[in-house]
């Protein structure tokens, strides 16, 4: 079974190596949206599904990764490459900004914190007209690279994936799962327990900074509205959850199957859609905890780490 | 941006500051409640207050209904839902890891906010009943505001007689303090935690009720009074339920104080600025509280 998954895993990777060659237009533009959910599940699960620590607004990281690249490439003239290098390590600078004094302290700081952060960011956005051409939003200059943003986004995606599956295969998963059960239990272990929610926090922020860098570039066109959405965070909250919080494959999962739903089905009712997206929180929470992958995990014999 | 900073204009920003804060702390008192009872932080709390707006807002526009004396109408029809949320969903999260109770909660603000999106449409609405201000001296006391303060300040009283000195009221700070003990003298805790669940959700229906008449009412006007009322509480210290009256006060105070120099566009960065410093310097709130 192992082999044939891997089998399996590298086709489904060489398929979409290839895919840009030969699929429409629409397809890759899809295809890249269903990487950037990846990178962005798969982020939020590092910090939130491994520690407990719930980050109701990451999708500050990514917004701060889109207005930087976005700044850099319009103001200072950088390639895109590099402007989305610096994208990633300015929601990191965010994340130890916020995560230096939130994380001493238990869940419920945090996640307000992280509540608030989305509205400040925006306000500041705003105020800071200048630099970010304020509620008329920031127009990039042209630029067809969709194809080379395909295969970062798809790169982006891969790289978190991977670094899930070392994270959780290794002693520091361990111990951050370990502070998710029992803080004080892991603190008397031994544990310094804010090095690592601090840790996991910078790692989590740079997959949405890098994101947020590269759909910039992709839109070219960025505003407050479009790059601070709490539905975002909802987004990758709900694909999470739904595929199996602190689990490698389980954002991968969400993110592909309500990626589809939303666009097969959802998308004919868009008034309802953050209803159903509170309803499904609501239900995962109630019913299935660990999600699909963790109800598989608990009927079936399947490797810890999947 | 403001040159000259006269004595005049610091005395109007103190009087803002204290009408405003009044009524954050009512509106916090209400988180502090559920947090100190069932352990939990409403993320629900700001959309609850939302309804209660609108429940306002109806009441006016379609029977012609005072403002003001819809305060205890939107006040009973909050605590009903606020009783029925807690029977049907929160009661299963509260022995459960924060984790489940955070996002429970905020699935069911998300519901909240587009159930309203969807039933009320995202227009702006407000409730035209009182304008303007009455003038003493070199201040400004804009009329809504006074009577919100008034409000705010006697439901605040009365929540806190409420629990120092009936026998319910008492039971709730005994389960606030231990529910194991509680539950051993014979308190019903379950439906201590309805009650409370229903409380807190009718003080933050007078919330919504009284600033129904300030500010425009829409759907998504609930959340940044969640991200308030827990940047209350913290200022006061979790647990601490004097320490929401003081909270209220000093987020209000330094809310209004701000506007002088920056625009208003920045306040909620100062709040958040406020909350970040407090969380570095002084966790446990300015009061000190119980830790959790």
């Amino acid at each position: 079974v192992k082999r044939l998954a891997a089998v399996v895993l590298v086709v489904a990777l060489a398929a979409l190596v290839f895919y840009p060659a030969v699929g429409t237009g629409y397809g890759t533009r899809s295809v890249l949206q269903v990487f950037m959910w990846i990178a962005l599940a798969g982020s939020w699960n590092l910090i939130s599904g491994l520690t407990g620590y719930v980050s109701f607004g990451h999708v500050a990281f990514f917004g701060a990764g889109a207005y930087t690249a976005g700044i850099l490439i319009v103001s200072s003239g950088w390639s895109w490459p590099l402007a989305t290098a610096a994208g990633g390590v300015a929601a990191v600078v965010l994340a130890l900004g916020i995560g230096w004094p939130c994380l001493r302290l238990k869940g419920p700081y945090f996640a307000i914190a992280m509540l608030g952060l989305n509205e400040v960011l925006r306000a500041l956005v705003s105020y800071f007209e200048g630099l970010t051409g304020g509620g008329n939003g920031l127009s990039l200059p042209t630029l067809d690279a969709t194809v080379p943003i395909y295969y970062a986004m798809g790169l982006t995606a891969v790289a978190v994936t991977v670094g899930a599956r070392l994270i959780i295969g290794s002693r520091f998963g361990l111990r951050l799962m370990t502070i998710r059960e029992d803080e004080v239990a892991a603190e008397a272990l031994g544990i310094p327990t804010f090095r690592h929610k601090l840790l996991a926090f910078l790692l989590s922020a740079v997959g949405p900074g890098i994101a947020g860098a590269l759909t910039a570039r992709d839109q070219g066109y960025i505003e407050p509205l479009s790059v601070f959405p709490l539905a975002t965070t909802i987004t990758m909250i709900v694909m999470t959850l739904f595929g199996g919080k602190g689990t490698v494959w389980g954002p991968v999962l969400g993110a592909v199957v309500l990626f589809v739903a939303q666009e097969v089905v959802w998308a004919r009712y868009p008034y309802v859609h953050p209803l159903l997206f509170g309803a499904i929180i609501i239900a995962v929470v109630l019913a299935m905890p660990r999600g699909v992958l963790g109800l598989l995990q608990s009927k079936y014999r399947l490797p810890r780490t999947i | 941006m403001n040159v000259l900073i006269t004595p005049a204009m610091v005395g109007q920003v103190i009087i803002s500051g204290i009408l405003s804060g009044v009524l954050y702390a009512m509106v916090a008192l209400g988180l502090a409640l559920i947090f100190g009872v069932m352990r939990i932080i409403n993320v629900a709390h700001g959309p609850l207050l939302m309804l209660g707006a609108y429940t306002t807002f109806f009441l006016y526009q379609g029977l012609g209904l005072n403002p003001y004396l819809s305060v205890p109408v939107s006040m009973l029809v909050l605590f009903g839902v606020g009783v029925l949320l807690e029977r049907t969903l929160v009661f299963r999260v509260v022995d459960a890891p924060e984790l489940s109770s955070l996002l429970l909660t905020f699935g069911i603000s998300i519901a909240l906010v587009n159930a309203a999106q969807l039933a009320f449409t995202s227009d702006l609405r407000s409730v035209e009943y009182l304008t303007g201000s009455w003038v003493i001296g070199a201040f400004a006391f804009s009329k809504p505001r006074v009577i919100a303060f008034v409000f705010a300040a006697g439901l605040t009283a009365a929540a806190f007689l409420f629990l120092t000195y009936t026998r319910l009221g008492k039971a709730i700070r005994a389960t606030s303090q231990s529910r194991e003990v509680a539950m051993v003298c014979g308190i019903d805790v379950n439906a201590i935690h309805r009650l409370t669940f229903g409380l807190a959700s009718a003080l933050a229906a007078a919330g919504g009720a009284l600033i129904a008449v300030i500010v425009a009412i829409q759907p998504e006007m609930g959340q940044i009074w969640t991200f308030k009322s827990f940047l209350v509480i913290v200022l006061g210290g979790a647990g601490n339920y004097p320490g929401a009256l003081l909270g209220g006060m000093l987020l209000g105070l330094v809310e209004q104080l701000a506007s002088l120099f920056l625009t208003t566009q920045l306040s909620e960065v100062v709040a958040y600025v406020l909350l970040v410093l407090v969380l570095l310097v002084r966790p446990t709130g300015l009061l000190g509280g119980r830790q959790t």
